[in-house]
């Protein structure tokens, strides 16, 4: 009796552990990364970005997320930004940086935003999906800085 | 007795969590600030060009330097001013010879400068309009490596106003140019900073590369090629050539930071490790040290 007690107590401390370590979903962009650029002036980036989701809302969101994804991790041809900001191994720098892009992809992307205008009308796709385009303005030297103030990425130099 | 149980897990439990966040904490709050290069930024000169009276007589070159100087200053980085190391030099009167790629060189050497940007304006005019090219060249002083190049245009417009196209030529390309250097600078970080190694003989040496030395009784030129294979930033070197009375490395890799203790390193540090060395061969070496150079001379 006393065992099976002892039992229950270990189980109820191994569930309560791993739900507090259980991985938080990362509102990740849809598979997509139709992004093109547009223009860059004085540390700005403007690209046009297609969002795929459920609905408008959600479809809007993931193309604002594809923007910042190319952004950190692809680089964006034709502009100077031909880079990635953090890395190409994405997965291990989302994994290394769990935290910061948690919040970052939570609330904080909107602060990088300087405008973001759609510019197709939503379109329903075969399977029921939602698509949009949208022009993106970025405030690509603050959201330099906020990676580097967070040691996301180094500051210039070594 | 139940209670106690619960209570007993619960406590367990947070001093787990506390370890596992402790752990992070050290690991970030454990990082050592790796001194950093000092970069000048100079005007291209042709051979026979005056360079001190170049940047005074052309105000695009004076703009393109100062826009490019913004750029790395946007990044939070200071460069050495080439315009007052100019005057410095002038005033010390550093100058001690006409040969003007020589003063280039001099005040490359004098600014104390890890690395150095270059950059050429191309000014044109034509039927179509005005256009500025710019050719920008990043180079690491120690070793030639080139660290970043571009080429930025204006685009052509019907102006005479040279200075705002050249403005926009810096403007078409600095950003990408830091990135490439930033991407160099990363690979120094994780692969190593090269140096060269000179060793050399004294006059009146009685040593040769071919002596066998030491208690194995190997050539010197191999004894020093195994302690440069153990002692290179990840065994990470090149011979340059090596003769009976010389012997160049003309890149090796030294970390940034000193791998046991997490301090700084420095070609200083290396050299006394190679002073060391030859001293426990039994050797009398003399070292210099000048920027990332090291010289050897065995006595």
């Amino acid at each position: 009796m006393k065992t099976n007690k002892l039992l229950l107590y270990f189980i109820f401390a191994f569930i309560l552990f791993s739900s507090s370590c259980s991985k938080k979903t990362i509102p990740f962009a849809s598979a997509s990364a139709e992004v093109n650029f547009l223009s860059e002036n004085d540390g700005t980036i403007t690209m046009r970005a297609l969002g795929i989701g459920a609905n408008e809302s959600e479809a809007f969101t993931n193309a604002v997320f594809n923007a910042f994804d190319v952004l950190f991790f692809r680089g964006l041809p034709e502009s100077q930004q031909k880079n990635p900001l953090v890395g190409t191994n994405e997965s291990e720098e989302r994994l290394k940086n769990k935290d910061y892009f948690d919040n970052f992809y939570r609330s904080r992307f909107q602060t990088f935003v300087m405008s973001q205008i759609p510019t197709s009308e939503i379109i329903s796709l075969n399977n029921g999906q939602k698509s949009i385009a949208i022009d993106i303005k970025i405030n690509l030297t603050a959201l330099r800085k906020d990676l580097e103030q967070n040691n996301i990425i180094r500051k210039f130099g070594f | 007795m139940k209670k106690k149980y619960f209570i007993g897990l619960i406590i367990l439990q947070l001093s787990f969590f506390n370890l596992i966040n402790g752990q992070n904490t050290s690991t970030k709050s454990g990082q050592v600030i790796t001194v950093q290069p000092k970069i000048m930024v100079i005007p291209y000169t042709k051979e026979g060009e005056d360079l001190r009276t170049i940047l005074e007589n052309d105000a695009n070159k004076r703009i393109a330097i100062t826009k490019i100087k913004e750029a790395f200053d946007t990044r939070g980085f200071t460069t050495v001013d080439f315009i007052a190391k100019l005057k410095s030099a002038k005033d010390n009167n550093v100058f001690t010879t006409d040969n003007q790629s020589d003063i280039k060189t001099q005040i490359i050497q004098m600014s104390g400068a890890d690395i150095y940007v270059q950059a050429e304006v191309i000014a044109e005019k034509g039927q179509t309009g005005s256009s500025v090219k710019l050719i920008l060249t990043a180079y690491e002083v120690s070793t030639g490596n080139s660290l970043s190049n571009k080429v930025g245009e204006s685009g052509r417009f019907y102006t005479e106003d040279y200075n705002k196209l050249s403005s926009k030529a810096v403007e078409s390309c600095v950003e990408d140019f830091l990135n490439i250097m930033q991407s160099k600078f990363n690979d120094i970080v994780n692969n190593g900073k090269s140096i060269i190694v000179d060793i050399s003989f004294d006059a009146g040496s009685q040593y040769k590369m071919s002596s066998e030395i030491g208690s194995d009784k190997l050539p010197l030129s191999d004894q020093i090629e195994m302690w440069m294979e153990k002692n290179a930033f990840k065994n990470n070197y090149h011979i340059q050539g090596t003769t009976d009375l010389k012997m160049i490395f003309d890149d090796v890799k030294i970390p940034l930071k000193d791998q046991s203790t997490g301090n700084n390193y420095n070609p200083n540090k290396f050299a006394l490790e190679l002073f060391k060395f030859f001293k426990g061969l039994g050797l009398q070496p003399a070292k210099d040290i000048k920027g990332s150079t090291i010289y050897i001379t065995i006595k």
